[in-house]
C-alpha cells in the first residue's frame, strides 16, 4: 500500500530509498512519471503523487493533466481518421501524430470480412505498442483469446471530454475506494440505464436509448471532475441533477 | 461631400432618379471568358465586375505557404476534404474608384468578402459530389458604385451556373437601405432598394443574399447603425429586391442557353441540355 | 503536421439529435449563456470576461502620437486581437487565420466603426498631437464563442480606461501623472455587445446562443449581431453558410435585445461596485498628510 501520508514530489527531486519497495523475486517496475538513471538514481519527471506498490514492487506518480501519453495495455477511445490499405489512422488526442489500428485487429476479422469504419467513427481499443518516436498501435481484440472483450466499434451515444485524472480513476479495479469516484454507480442505482466505455485518453464515452440520460451523465461527469468533487458531494451532485430531470 | 437627402421627401425620388424599389440597371452576361470552365461578367449600375471559375479540379499545392493572406475562405468541411473547397479571390483594380487607393494584399475587408462569397456558395453548391478538389473563383472588380458584395454573390453565382457545377439554386443578392440616418427616429423613413455609392456612404444600408425564390437568406451583413425597428423593412425590401435579381439571373442563363443551342455551339454541353428552354 | 480533430461521428449526430429533441448538451436553455464572469485589474482598462470556459484578457493602453494626415482632428483607436498557441494549438503566431480576421474585422465593425468612442474627443493639438488608443485582447482560453466574450472584454475594457489628464497652455502640451491629476475615462457615446447565434439543422431551424466549441464545430451557420442598449443595431453578420428564415433572423434580432441590455446592466453594475472599490477612504484618504509608515 501506498504509504499513509501521500507524499508529492517535484520534477528532479530526490526519492528517499526508504520509499522504494524491494521484493525478493520481482524486478522494480517504473510507471508514468518515473526515469531510471543508470546506476541506480530515479528521479520523478512530473509533479504529483508518489505511489508504490509493494506488493506487484512497483511505483509510479499519479498526476492530473497534460497530454495523454499512450502505454501498453492501456485501453483509450479513439477516433478513426482515414483508412489506409491495412490500417485504419486512429487519432486518440488532438494535435499529435496518429495511432494505427490494423484492420485485422477486430474480433473475427478476415481478409474478406472486415469492419468498414467511416472517418470520424469511434472505436474503443487497447494499446498494443508504444514506443518513443513511433506511432502507436492499437487493437480490438486479444490476441490470447480471439475475443472483442467489450472492444470495438461504438455506435450511437457520445463521448464526453474528462480529465486524464479522473479517466484513470474510472478504470480503477475499485474506482470506489480508491478512486473515490461513485457518480456513475449513483445515477444507476436512481434507474438510469446507460453504459460506458471510459478512455484512458480522457474520454468517456456514455451511451442509452435515451438523450436526456446520456446528457445527464455527461452533466455529473463534468461537474465532479471540475468542481474535484468528494464522494458526498457527488451524493448530493446525483440527486440534485435527477431532481433536475424530472 | 453629404448627401442631400431634403430632396427625398418632396418628389419621393432618390438622387439618381429612382424610385425607392427601383433596382439600377442590371446586365449580365456569361461565358465570356473562353478559356475558363466558367466565366461572368455583371453589372449592377455602375458596379461591375467580372468572374472567372475553374474547378472542381484537384486542388493546387496547399497554400499554407502563402498562409491565409492568398485569402482563401475554406467554405463547407474542412480536413479530409469530403467535399469540394471553395476558394474565392477578389482583385478589386486600381482604377475601379474615385480616388486611386493601392488595396494593401492583406485588407481584412477583402479577406472578409472572401469568406463570406466562399461560404455563401459552399451552402448552395453541391460540393459533396466533388472530394478532394477545389473549386477555384476568382473575382475582379473593374468599377465600384455601392452595392459590391451584392455584385460580387450574383457574379460568382452566374459563373458556377456556367462551369456547370451541380447547385440547388441561385445565390442573389442585393442592397437595402433607410432613408433617415439612426440618429433620426423618425416613423416615416422609407427602405430603400439598391443603394449606390453615395446613398451607401451616407444612410444605414445592409446586404442581403437568399437562396433560389424561397425567404431563406444566406448572407446579411450590415456594418452601420442602425434602429431594429428599421431592420423589418429593409430585410423585406432586401429579400424582394433579391427575387427580382434571381429573375434577371435566370433570364441572362436561359437566353444564352438558347442561343448556344441556336447556334449549335454547346461543346461544353455540360448541365445545358437538361436545361428547360422556352 | 498534426492538426485539430474534428468531433466524431457519435458527437455530431448526437448533438443534433438532442438539439432538435430541445437539449443542449451542458443543460442550458437554447437563448441561455453560460455564466458570466468580470473582473478588472488594479490598472485601469483591464478587464477579464469569461463565459464559461471561454476567458478573454483585454486591456487598454493609451500613448501620445502625431495623428493621421488625412484626419487631423482625430485620435487613433486601434483594436488588436491575435490568437495565441495559448488558446489553442491550431492557432500559430503570426499566420492569421479566418477566424482571427473575422473576429477583428468584427470587433473593428462594432465598436469603432459604430463610433463608441469619441475619437474627435482624443485630438490633443490639432494635426500635431493626438491620443493613440490601442486594446489589445487575449484569448486565453478557448472553449466557443470567442466574438461575444472578446467584444464584452474590449467595451468593458475601455469603459474601465482612464487615461492621463493633460493641458495646452500656449501650445505646450503638459501630460500630467496620476499623482498630479487623478485620469479621466474616455469620451464614451454607447456600449455595444455581440450576440452570436448558431444554426443547426438542413434548414438552419434550430438556433442557439452562445455556443461551446464543439457546438460551434458542428452548426451550419452563425450570425452576429451587435446591439447596444437603446435599440441601434451596430452591424450584422451572417456571412454564408446554410440559409435561415428571414422571419427568424427577424426573432432572433429581437432576442439579440434582451441579451444585449442584460449585458449593459450587468457591465454597468460591476463598473459602479469597482469604482467603489477604488474609492475607499475616499477623497479624504488622498489628501492625509502623514503615512503609514
Amino acid at each position: 500500500m501506498a504509504t499513509a501520508q501521500p507524499l508529492y514530489v517535484l520534477p528532479g527531486d530526490t526519492i528517499d530509498p526508504s520509499l522504494i519497495p524491494t521484493h525478493k523475486k520481482l524486478p522494480l517496475r517504473l510507471g508514468p512519471g518515473l526515469r531510471h538513471i543508470p546506476p541506480s538514481a530515479i528521479v520523478p519527471t512530473v509533479a504529483g503523487q508518489l505511489v508504490a506498490d509493494h506488493k506487484k514492487n512497483s511505483m509510479w506518480v499519479e498526476y492530473n493533466g497534460g497530454r495523454y501519453i499512450p502505454a501498453p495495455n492501456d485501453l483509450v477511445i479513439g477516433q478513426i481518421q482515414r483508412s489506409a490499405a491495412d490500417f485504419y489512422f486512429m487519432n486518440l488526442t488532438p494535435f499529435t501524430s496518429n495511432a494505427t489500428l490494423p484492420q485485422l485487429a477486430f474480433e473475427g476479422a478476415t481478409k474478406k470480412n472486415r469492419p468498414q469504419l467511416a472517418s470520424g467513427a469511434l472505436v474503443y481499443a487497447r494499446v498494443v505498442l508504444a514506443n518513443r518516436h513511433m506511432d502507436p498501435e492499437l487493437e480490438c481484440v486479444s490476441s490470447s483469446t480471439g475475443k472483442a472483450e467489450g472492444l470495438g466499434p461504438l455506435t450511437g451515444g457520445m463521448a464526453f471530454d474528462v480529465s486524464l485524472g479522473l479517466a484513470r480513476r474510472l478504470l480503477m479495479a475499485r474506482s470506489r475506494e480508491e478512486g473515490k469516484v461513485e457518480i456513475l454507480e449513483l445515477l444507476g442505482a436512481e434507474g438510469l440505464a446507460f453504459e460506458t466505455a471510459v478512455g484512458r485518453n480522457g474520454k468517456v464515452w456514455v451511451g442509452s436509448d435515451s438523450a436526456k440520460t446520456i446528457i445527464l451523465v455527461g452533466r455529473a461527469l463534468r461537474e465532479t471532475d471540475d468542481g474535484k468533487l468528494d464522494v458526498d458531494q457527488q451524493k448530493k451532485l446525483a440527486k440534485r441533477l435527477i431532481r433536475e430531470m424530472k | 461631400m453629404p448627401l442631400d437627402t431634403s430632396a427625398y421627401s418632396l418628389a419621393l425620388l432618390r438622387v439618381d432618379g429612382r424610385r425607392w424599389n427601383e433596382l439600377r440597371r442590371m446586365h449580365a452576361q456569361i461565358r465570356t471568358q473562353a478559356a475558363a470552365d466558367g466565366s461572368s461578367y455583371l453589372e449592377m449600375g455602375h458596379t461591375k465586375v467580372m468572374c472567372v471559375v475553374t474547378g472542381p479540379s484537384e486542388p493546387g499545392p496547399r497554400r499554407s505557404a502563402v498562409g491565409a493572406s492568398g485569402g482563401t475562405g475554406v467554405g463547407g468541411g474542412s480536413g479530409e476534404a469530403a467535399q469540394a473547397e471553395v476558394a474565392v479571390s477578389i482583385v478589386i483594380a486600381g482604377f475601379s474608384s474615385v480616388d486611386r487607393k493601392r488595396t494593401a494584399r492583406g485588407d481584412k475587408r477583402i479577406l472578409e468578402m472572401q469568406s463570406t462569397i466562399s461560404n455563401a456558395l459552399a451552402g448552395s453548391l453541391h460540393t459533396h459530389l466533388y472530394p478532394h478538389s477545389a473549386i477555384n473563383i476568382s473575382l475582379h472588380v473593374l468599377s465600384q458604385d455601392g452595392s459590391l458584395l451584392a455584385a460580387l454573390i450574383n457574379a460568382a453565382t452566374l459563373a458556377c451556373v456556367d462551369a456547370g457545377i451541380p447547385m440547388t439554386d441561385y445565390v442573389a443578392a442585393c442592397t437595402a437601405g433607410s432613408t433617415s440616418t439612426y440618429a433620426a427616429g423618425d416613423e416615416a423613413a422609407d427602405p430603400l432598394l439598391d443603394l449606390n455609392q453615395q446613398e451607401e456612404q451616407e444612410l444605414p444600408g445592409l446586404t442581403v443574399a437568399t437562396l433560389g425564390e424561397s425567404d431563406r437568406v444566406a448572407v446579411l451583413v450590415c456594418e452601420s447603425r442602425v434602429q431594429v425597428s428599421r431592420l423589418e423593412g429593409m430585410l423585406a425590401v432586401a429579400v424582394d429586391g433579391c427575387k427580382q435579381v434571381r429573375e434577371i439571373l435566370d433570364r441572362v442563363v436561359r437566353d444564352k442557353g438558347r442561343r448556344m443551342v441556336q447556334e449549335g455551339t454547346i461543346e461544353k454541353g455540360v448541365g445545358v441540355n437538361d436545361m428547360e428552354i422556352d | 503536421m498534426p492538426r485539430e480533430i474534428e468531433p466524431s461521428l457519435n458527437e455530431k449526430q448526437f448533438v443534433l439529435q438532442a438539439l432538435q429533441e430541445k437539449f443542449r448538451l451542458d443543460g442550458r436553455q437554447f437563448d441561455q449563456y453560460r455564466p458570466l464572469e468580470l473582473t478588472f485589474g488594479d490598472q485601469y482598462g483591464v478587464a477579464d470576461v469569461a463565459f464559461g470556459k471561454t476567458k478573454i484578457l483585454a486591456k487598454a493602453s493609451a500613448e501620445v502620437t502625431v495623428p493621421y494626415a488625412d484626419r487631423p482632428l482625430d485620435g487613433v483607436f486601434a483594436i488588436a486581437t491575435e490568437l495565441s498557441p495559448m488558446a489553442s494549438p491550431a492557432f500559430e503566431v503570426n499566420r492569421p487565420t479566418e477566424t482571427e480576421v473575422l473576429l477583428s474585422r468584427l470587433l473593428e465593425k462594432t465598436v469603432r466603426r459604430s463610433g463608441a468612442l469619441d475619437t474627435e474627443s482624443l485630438c490633443l493639438v490639432a494635426g500635431q498631437k493626438c491620443w493613440s488608443i490601442r486594446v489589445d485582447v487575449h484569448v486565453l482560453s478557448h472553449d466557443g464563442n470567442l466574438i461575444d466574450t472578446a467584444c464584452f472584454a474590449v467595451v468593458a475594457a475601455l469603459r474601465h480606461f482612464r487615461k492621463p489628464d493633460t493641458s495646452v497652455e500656449g501650445g505646450i502640451l503638459t501630460v500630467y501623472t496620476p499623482a498630479e491629476r487623478e485620469p479621466v475615462p474616455l469620451s464614451w457615446l454607447h456600449s455595444p455587445f455581440c450576440v452570436t447565434w448558431s444554426f443547426y439543422g438542413d434548414r438552419g431551424e434550430i438556433a442557439v446562443l452562445d455556443a461551446t466549441w464543439t457546438e460551434e464545430q458542428i452548426r451550419v451557420a452563425s450570425c452576429t449581431i451587435s446591439l447596444n442598449r437603446h435599440g441601434e443595431i451596430c452591424q450584422i453578420s451572417k456571412l454564408g453558410g446554410t440559409p435561415v428564415e428571414a422571419v427568424a433572423l427577424l426573432q432572433c434580432t429581437s432576442i439579440a435585445l434582451t441579451k444585449a441590455k442584460d449585458f449593459s446592466v450587468f457591465l454597468d453594475k460591476k463598473l459602479a461596485e469597482d469604482t467603489k472599490k477604488r474609492n475607499i477612504g475616499g477623497f479624504m484618504a488622498e489628501l492625509r498628510s502623514e503615512n503609514d509608515r
